[in-house]
This record gives C-alpha cells, sequence and structure tokens, in this order.
C-alpha cells in the first residue's frame, strides 16, 4: 500500500467521525412533552413567552436565577428556568428559543434566544413587524 | 392602495431614478463584458483583440455605475433622505455620522454593493496586470458581477418571482407600508424619522470590519477564476504563477478582516468573548482555511510539480465556500442558528441557483479535465518539505470540512427533514476537534521550512530542530505552571507546545535567514503570527475566569452554580478577584448610560489603594432595544473584561413603560405588598425577615393620650420584629385604630431599613393582622455585573499583526522580479 492510500483512509475516517459526532453531540428541536419524557437529555425547544404570567426574577435574592413560562409548537405550557440575569426587553420577546433540560416539572435552560418583534417604532413613522439583524436576536447562555 | 394622486412634499426622487439607471447599467454591462470576455476566450470569429476591448469597456462602464450607486446611497444616507427605505431602515438623524458608513453595509443590499464595489477594484487591477490571462479570468470577474448585480435589481418578473432587492424602494412604496396611513400624507416626509442603525453596529470597528472582510471575499474570486481560467484553457500549470500573490493578499485581508470581526466582538458585545463558533463567524473563517491550503499545495506544486489536482481542488473551493457562506447568511436558513444572520429578503432561490452555477461549472470543468493533468508518478520522500506541507495542508482542510459540517446543521435539516440543533456544549465539541488539528498544524509548521524539497536527512534535521525543541519545552513546562494547568488540561499543554514550538523554530529559520543576508522571511514570520494568534486565544480561552462571584444569593447546589454574575448595591464596596469594588452610580452621555465602577487594590482583604475605574455601559435604544457594551481593563499580561447584565434604575423604568403605572409612590417607597398573619407568621421582604409578635390592644393611658384617643376608640398593635441585613434586630409598632367609624391605621416607617408598615385590618376570629409593608426603592439601585479576566490575549492581537507583516513581505517577494527562488 502507497502512503497516499494510508493518508486517504486516515483523512476518511476523520470525516466520518465528523459527521458522526455532528449528529450524535447535536441536541433536537422538540416540544416540551418529548423532552419532559426523556428527562436530563438535553433538547432545544422554540416557542413563545406567555406575557399573561408574570416573569419571575428576584436579583437581590439571586441574581442568577431566571424564570418564566414558554408555549410550545403544540400549546404546551411550562416554566422554564434559567440559570443567569434577565436579559434586557425580555418583556418584549416574542419567540424564544430555549436549549436545556427537563428536570421535574420545569425545564432548565442552559441557552435562550431571543427574538422581539421591533413592533415599538416611532409613532409617527411607520411601523413594522420585519425581523432585522441583530439587537433584535440575542442569544444568552447560562453560567457555566 | 396608493393613491397617485397625491403630490408627496419634499420627496427628492431623482436620486432614486438615477441610481436605479446606474444599477440597471451595471448589470447589463457586467452581462456585456462576461459574454465578450468570454467570446474573446474562445477567440471567437478570430477577433479575440476585439471581444477583449468589448469586454473591458463592459467592465468599466460596470465599475462606473457601482461607484454610482455606491454614491448615490451614501449622499442619500448622509442627507437622511427618508423616502427611501433602505435610509430609513438603517439611519437616522440622532445617530452619529461617523457611522453612517456603517449604515451602508448594515443590510444585505449595501453589503453585496460592497462585495460588488471591491470585485470592481479587483477586477480593474487584473485588467492591467493579467496579460494573457486576461479574457478567460475577466470572464468569471465578469459573471460574478452580474450574479452580484442581479442581488439589487428588485425587478418582479412574475408576482412570485422578484429578482434581488433594490436598495432605492422608496419607504411609502415599500411591501411592508404600502396599506399604512402615512402613505395617505402628503407631508409624511417631514414626520418620520429613521429606524436607526442597530447600535451594536455604531462601533468604529463596525466601519472598517466589512470592507476589510468584503475585500478578502472578493480577492478569494482571484485564484478561482484562475483556477477555472487553466482548466478552461488547458494551462494547467501556468495559473498557478498569477494567482499565488493574490491567494497570499486574500489570506492576509480575509484574515485580517474576521479578527477585526472578533475585536468588535470583543469590545461591542457581551458575549464574552471574541470568537463563540457562530455560523457565521464559522462561515467566514472556512473559505480563510481553505485558502490557506490552497496557497500551500499552490507552492508544493510550483516546487515540485506534484499535487496539481489539489492546487485546482482548494483553489476553487474557497470562492465556492464564501458563496456557500452568502447563502448561509443571506438567504435566512441560519434562522435559529446564528444571532448574526441577516434577515431573509427572499433570495434563497436566487442564492441557491448562483452557488449552483458556480458549483456546477468547476466541478464539471474539474471532472473532465482531471484525466489530462500533467503527472509525476514518484512518490515524495517521507523527510521532505512538500509532504509534510500536504499532510498540512490537508488537515487545514478537514479542519475547513469540520467547521462546515457543523455550521451547516440548518441546511441538512432542510434537506433531510431532521430537527438537528447547536448543543449548549457546542464550543467544547468544536474545540475537540479544532484542538488536535491546531496542534498537527502547528507541529508541521515547526519542522517544514528546516525540510528541504526532495528529501531531508532526519538526523541533521533533528539537529537542527533542538535548540527551538528545548526552548519551547521549557517555555511550556514554564506557562503551565503559571497557568496551573493539571492533568486534564494535558490537550492545552500539548498545543502550547507545538505552538511554541512554531514561534520558536520559525524564529530560528528567520534569524539563520537574516544571518546569511536572506531576506526571504515572510513565511517563517507569517508562520509565527499565526502559531501567537492560536497561543492567545488558547491561553485566554482556556484560563478566562470569572470574577464577578456573587457574594450574596441563595446556594441551589451544583446543578445551579449561580455565581456568575455580581450584584453591586450603589455606594458597597465589594471584593471581586484581586479587587475590591465599588459602584458609584450612572451618568447618561446620549443614549450611553456609563455605570462608574471603582476598583481598589486589596490589602489584607480589605480594599486599598484606587486602582483604576470602569465605565461598562448601556446604550438605552427604545426601538431597537437596549445593548449592554463591556469595558475593558487592559494590561500587558491580562485583560479585566466587565459588563453590566442588570441595571435596576433601567430595568424599573422599562417595567413602568410596559405595564403603563408607576410603581412607587412619591417618596420613592414601592407599592406595597399586602397580607395577613398570624402571631408568630413571617415575611419576607426583598432585604429583610420579619415577625410578628404578638397583636395586643393598645392600653398604655399616655400613649393613646398621645394619639388623641378618646375611651370608646379601638387601637390595636402590631408587634414585629425585622432582622436587618446587618444582623441586628429591629421593631416595629404600626397600629390598627378605629376612630369613631373610620378606621385610621397609624403607620411606622424605619428609615434604617427603608421598610413602612400599615397596620390597616384586623380578621378578629383568627386574630390576625392585614399588613401592607413598602420597601424604599431609591436604595435598592443596583447594577449586577459579570467580570472576566482574559489572560495572554494581546498574544493573539500582536499575532495578528505579525502574521499580516509576514504574509505582506510574502506578496513584496513573490511580485519582486529579483525574487527568482521560491521556498516560500
Amino acid at each position: 500500500m502507497k502512503r497516499i492510500h494510508i493518508i486517504l483512509i486516515v483523512v476518511i475516517a476523520v470525516a466520518i467521525g465528523v459527521i458522526i459526532t455532528s449528529i450524535t453531540s447535536a441536541s433536537t428541536t422538540v416540544t416540551f412533552d418529548k423532552a419532559f419524557a426523556n428527562e436530563g437529555k438535553e433538547y432545544q425547544i422554540k416557542g413563545v413567552l406567555d406575557k399573561a404570567k408574570a416573569i419571575e426574577y428576584d436579583p437581590i435574592k439571586n441574581p442568577n436565577l431566571f424564570a418564566f413560562y414558554v408555549f410550545d409548537k403544540k400549546g404546551e405550557e411550562r416554566k422554564v428556568v434559567f440559570n443567569g440575569t434577565k436579559p434586557e426587553n425580555f418583556e418584549h420577546t416574542d419567540t424564544i428559543v430555549v436549549t436545556g433540560k427537563a428536570a421535574g416539572a420545569e425545564f432548565v435552560a442552559s441557552k435562550i434566544l431571543t427574538k422581539c418583534p421591533s413592533k415599538y417604532t416611532n409613532k409617527t413613522g411607520p411601523e413594522t413587524a420585519q425581523e432585522g439583524v441583530e439587537p433584535k436576536e440575542k442569544e444568552f447562555k447560562a453560567n457555566q | 392602495m396608493h393613491d397617485n394622486t397625491i403630490q408627496y412634499l419634499g420627496e427628492q426622487l431623482i436620486w432614486g431614478k438615477l441610481g436605479n439607471i446606474a444599477i440597471f447599467v451595471a448589470f447589463a454591462s457586467a452581462l456585456l463584458s462576461a459574454v465578450s470576455y468570454f467570446l474573446a476566450a474562445v477567440n471567437y470569429q478570430n477577433d479575440s483583440e476585439r471581444w477583449r476591448k468589448t469586454g473591458r469597456v463592459g467592465y468599466w462602464i460596470n465599475t462606473a455605475s457601482v461607484l454610482s450607486i455606491f454614491g448615490i446611497l451614501l449622499y442619500l444616507l448622509f442627507n437622511h433622505r427618508f423616502e427611501y427605505h433602505y435610509v430609513w431602515e438603517h439611519s437616522n438623524t440622532e445617530m452619529r455620522m461617523k457611522y453612517i458608513l456603517s449604515c451602508l453595509w448594515e443590510g444585505q443590499e449595501g453589503s453585496f454593493l460592497l462585495w460588488t464595489f471591491w470585485n470592481a477594484i479587483l477586477g480593474n487591477l487584473l485588467i492591467l496586470t493579467a496579460k494573457n490571462w486576461e479574457a478567460p479570468v475577466m470572464t468569471m470577474f465578469a459573471l460574478v458581477q452580474v450574479f452580484l448585480g442581479s442581488m439589487v435589481l428588485g425587478v418582479e418578473f412574475a408576482p412570485d418571482l422578484v429578482i434581488g432587492s433594490n436598495p432605492f424602494t422608496l419607504t411609502r412604496l415599500h411591501p411592508d407600508f404600502v396599506n399604512m396611513p402615512f402613505t395617505q400624507m402628503p407631508d409624511y416626509l417631514s414626520k418620520i424619522q429613521g429606524r436607526g442603525l442597530n447600535p451594536l453596529l455604531q462601533n468604529y470597528w463596525m466601519v472598517i470590519h466589512p470592507p476589510t472582510l468584503f475585500l478578502g471575499f472578493a480577492s478569494t474570486l482571484v485564484p478561482f477564476a484562475f483556477a477555472i481560467a487553466g482548466l478552461w484553457k488547458r494551462q494547467y500549470v501556468e495559473w498557478l504563477k498569477p494567482a499565488l500573490p493574490w491567494t497570499f493578499f486574500g489570506i492576509m485581508v480575509l484574515g485580517t478582516g474576521i479578527l477585526m470581526g472578533g475585536a468588535w466582538a470583543y469590545e461591542a458585545l457581551s458575549f464574552g468573548g471574541f470568537w463563540a463558533w457562530d455560523p457565521v463567524e464559522n462561515s467566514s473563517l472556512v473559505p480563510w482555511i481553505v485558502l490557506v491550503g490552497a496557497a500551500h499545495v499552490m507552492i508544493i506544486h510550483k516546487n515540485k510539480g506534484i499535487s496539481l489536482a489539489w492546487a485546482f481542488f482548494l483553489g476553487i473551493t474557497s470562492f465556492l465556500m464564501v458563496l456557500y457562506s452568502t447563502f448561509l447568511t443571506r438567504s435566512g436558513i441560519l434562522g435559529d442558528a446564528s444571532v448574526h444572520a441577516f434577515t431573509d429578503l427572499g433570495m434563497m432561490r436566487q442564492l441557491v441557483f448562483y452557488l449552483g452555477f458556480f458549483i456546477v461549472l468547476a466541478t464539471v470543468l474539474f471532472f473532465t479535465r482531471v484525466s489530462k493533468f500533467p503527472r509525476h508518478e514518484v512518490e515524495e520522500h517521507l523527510w521532505s518539505r512538500e509532504f509534510w506541507m500536504f499532510i498540512g495542508a490537508l488537515v487545514l482542510a478537514l479542519s475547513a470540512f469540520h467547521i462546515s459540517i457543523f455550521t451547516s446543521r440548518p441546511v441538512i435539516n432542510k434537506i433531510l427533514g431532521t430537527n438537528w440543533a447547536a448543543a449548549s456544549n457546542e464550543v467544547q465539541v468544536y474545540n475537540m476537534w479544532q484542538l488536535p488539528f491546531a496542534f498537527i498544524v502547528t507541529a508541521i509548521m515547526g519542522i517544514g521550512l528546516f525540510l528541504k524539497y526532495k528529501k531531508t536527512e532526519p538526523k541533521a534535521l533533528f539537529k537542527k530542530l533542538t535548540p527551538a525543541l528545548l526552548i519551547s519545552l521549557a517555555l511550556t513546562v514554564l506557562f503551565s505552571i503559571l497557568l496551573k494547568y493539571g492533568v486534564k488540561d494535558i490537550p492545552y499543554m500539548l498545543l502550547m507546545f507545538s505552538g511554541l514550538f512554531a514561534i520558536t523554530a520559525n524564529a530560528n529559520y528567520t534569524i539563520n535567514l537574516l544571518r546569511n543576508s536572506n531576506y526571504k522571511i515572510g513565511a517563517s514570520i507569517a508562520h509565527i503570527g499565526f502559531a501567537m494568534i492560536l497561543i492567545g486565544a488558547l491561553v485566554s480561552t482556556s484560563r478566562s475566569t470569572v470574577i464577578s462571584k456573587n457574594q450574596s444569593g441563595v446556594d441551589l447546589g451544583k446543578d445551579f452554580p449561580n455565581n456568575e454574575n455580581i450584584l453591586l448595591p450603589k455606594n458597597d464596596t465589594l471584593p471581586m478577584g484581586d479587587y475590591f469594588i465599588s459602584y458609584r452610580g450612572d451618568s447618561t452621555s446620549g443614549v450611553n448610560i456609563y455605570h462608574k465602577v471603582d476598583y481598589y487594590t486589596a490589602d489584607n482583604k480589605r480594599p486599598g489603594a484606587k486602582a483604576f475605574t470602569l465605565y461598562p455601559l448601556i446604550q438605552t435604544n427604545p426601538r431597537m432595544g437596549n445593548v449592554s457594551e463591556p469595558d475593558t481593563r487592559h494590561f500587558l499580561g491580562k485583560d479585566i473584561y466587565t459588563h453590566v447584565t442588570y441595571d435596576s434604575k433601567l430595568q424599573e423604568r422599562e417595567r413602568e413603560r410596559v405595564e403603563g403605572k408607576k410603581l412607587t409612590d412619591g417618596d420613592g417607597y414601592s407599592i406595597p405588598m399586602e397580607g395577613t398573619l398570624g402571631v408568630g407568621d413571617t415575611v419576607f421582604t426583598s432585604r429583610n425577615f420579619i415577625l410578628l409578635d404578638s397583636i395586643i390592644p393598645l392600653n398604655n393611658a399616655a400613649k393613646r393620650a398621645e394619639l388623641d384617643l378618646a375611651k370608646e376608640d379601638i387601637a390595636i398593635v402590631a408587634k414585629l420584629r425585622i432582622l436587618g441585613i446587618d444582623g441586628r434586630n429591629y421593631f416595629a409598632e404600626p397600629i390598627f385604630i378605629v376612630r369613631g367609624s373610620f378606621v385610621e391605621p397609624k403607620d411606622v416607617t424605619l428609615d434604617k431599613l427603608g421598610l413602612k408598615f400599615s397596620f390597616y385590618g384586623i380578621d378578629t376570629q383568627n386574630n390576625k393582622a392585614k399588613l401592607k409593608i413598602a420597601e424604599r426603592k431609591d436604595e435598592t439601585q443596583f447594577i449586577i455585573m459579570k467580570a472576566i479576566v482574559f489572560p495572554g490575549i494581546n498574544i493573539l492581537w500582536v499575532g495578528c499583526l505579525i502574521m499580516v507583516i509576514g504574509t505582506l513581505l510574502a506578496i513584496f517577494h513573490r511580485v519582486s522580479k529579483k525574487s527568482m527562488d521560491i521556498s516560500a
């Protein structure tokens, strides 16, 4: 066997390894029922913030604990607990993507991505519901 | 519907008309140029020269049109012409004018224009320098200009088929606004304000990062165009020489552009670092890695005549990866995966077509020609430079492959219908692959230049490498001790060692060259710079420490390590890391709210002398949301990076706005909480713990007299005990009074604790007191801050500078005619 063949075999092996880890290391986007059926396994949930329910954040008691309620695509609602500070303008959030694990009755998020509709533009100016770049989409990571 | 009879006041429609003419001319002239250059390249009607001239004229017209579009759009931005949607969407009159350039490339249309602009410039340089290559190479350039031009056309061919997004669309005619009432007002222009530039982009890095990055993207087209031309004209080897300096140029510019993006993220964003493996960041890194691989394989071929297929493959792939990244970031497919992606403008099909066209073109050309490549059957020697350079390039290709696969999950989901998403430990998974890749690449970089082409005597080689090996080993031990690397950090130590080895070996090589008055030091200098970037990244990320441990707060166990953000009440002095810090209050400057945080040295566990002050800020933007921007104290060996994650005052203001009511009474007390307490019951406020000791009638005659109570009036005292934050007990006795038939509670205020009590009712059956408790708000003004120490981050920035210098030297030697030798 020529050296180039050995190299090619190694390259192909690494490439296959990359593809496999890209699948095994990924979390899947699911709904709450699946996440709560597999407690402790990491999932991603895309949903909508329940604005009728209170956003729980008491920085003086604990600046790193923050909780809110999210409806998933099927309409199931769960309490989501995030281990970090409450993001700026969280109240305006509409769509929210949370990554984390179910624990008991709560979903413990380690990462949240918020998307705010920028509807609150100048009263006299044009109003738009168009999604834009950056500030309306933000990502927050929990403390490691 | 829009009423055509309305005479709008103050609109300047001429600029939009001129702009649209320029857009159309740019598109048409690029098409003309592409066709003419193509005909010149195939020597149509044996009149290559005439077609070439037509191609040139077409390209020049295209360049002039692109410059006009650019100029008009800048004019409109500078003059706040909000009748144009692009101007309205990306600027306003409140922003500082020095960031107007950022507005130009904030949107998709503008950044396509930026790319077209650089293609125009580079194309003109190639017209001047490409000589025989002009026709086929410029065919590619003009073709790309056709595609890029189509991206800003904004022509509706069918109701469902709009080609491009036009930057000169009028606000009142924009699809988002057609039915809005303001479009019916003749004087609407005097009433609207622009939406404004994203506050995060109002940063000087954002003025220079996009142009640099897009120049880098544009320069990947040069090796691509030459490679395609080489395949097309069957000049399989000749294309390498003119393409190589441009490849180096692309490496330098794109690399700088990427790191400028990192510098912006580090300075203006609060995700805590300069790199986050975000899909958008990745998609600019991948073409760069491929380009570096391409350059090295091209050098191998120039010297040894081998690996030609790889030179073609990588030279072509770099540009294709630029197109792929354009597709990823602009089609909206990254949606939930990235925070940086552009808005979806419905150009998915167009982008797929664009990408597909060049992939098919390159693939077909490559596979129809590959069997004709000149071949060298000799296998390269194990201890030869070409062999290890090739391995290095392969590892780079694998590294790019890994990043691409991970970044492509949303695309894979779309095709396979899966639901894969990035896990929260994604960064670790990236590092798990990239760390070994970086190890191999740096190790090869260290050995590489000491190897000769063809064959090197291993013994002599190791003798030459001994000093570098010893020095880097010693330094690794030293740094590992300084950085407290333990057994689980062995991967870091290995990369540290290979990186230091690359630096010392290349430094050694540079000195050897200079001793012999040989000034071809570009390659070794660039290698030193690159290894420094990797070491800077390694040190600063592996040993970045969050020093803002929270002092108060409830411990929730190991599943909830709640200690990364520190709460700083105004004027309290708290320990943090090696310092004591104190939040002194905020000050407002324009839209920015600066938080003054004083740092004191720690002196025997007590605050000592004042060391410095940082002003982490929050940019308020009611339209787009407030953003927190870090402030960083730079030291030679480390950075202290801080940002405010929560500002009580701002949050209060925001809540009052959202809920539409005041949250405090006139004295600065909160709207009180109400509750019914029995004897022995307790209640928590945000700072205190309150216990109801007893409920007793007020019988003391002196006190009754003091309250001016008649005999039949009822007075009942609630005896409250309050545990203060200082650990002491405080007492309060609010009194419930019924005077005649009126309830007149006698309230108690404890100024020291900032508490107000009102005993306003009584549950006689259960002997319970109805109490209102209010807290003073002004005392609770505080910020929550996160602080991270990044050691050694300056190594990274210095490394970037050195790499640029090295690459410049390499380009200089390639271009200068004296350089006949080809040791890169």
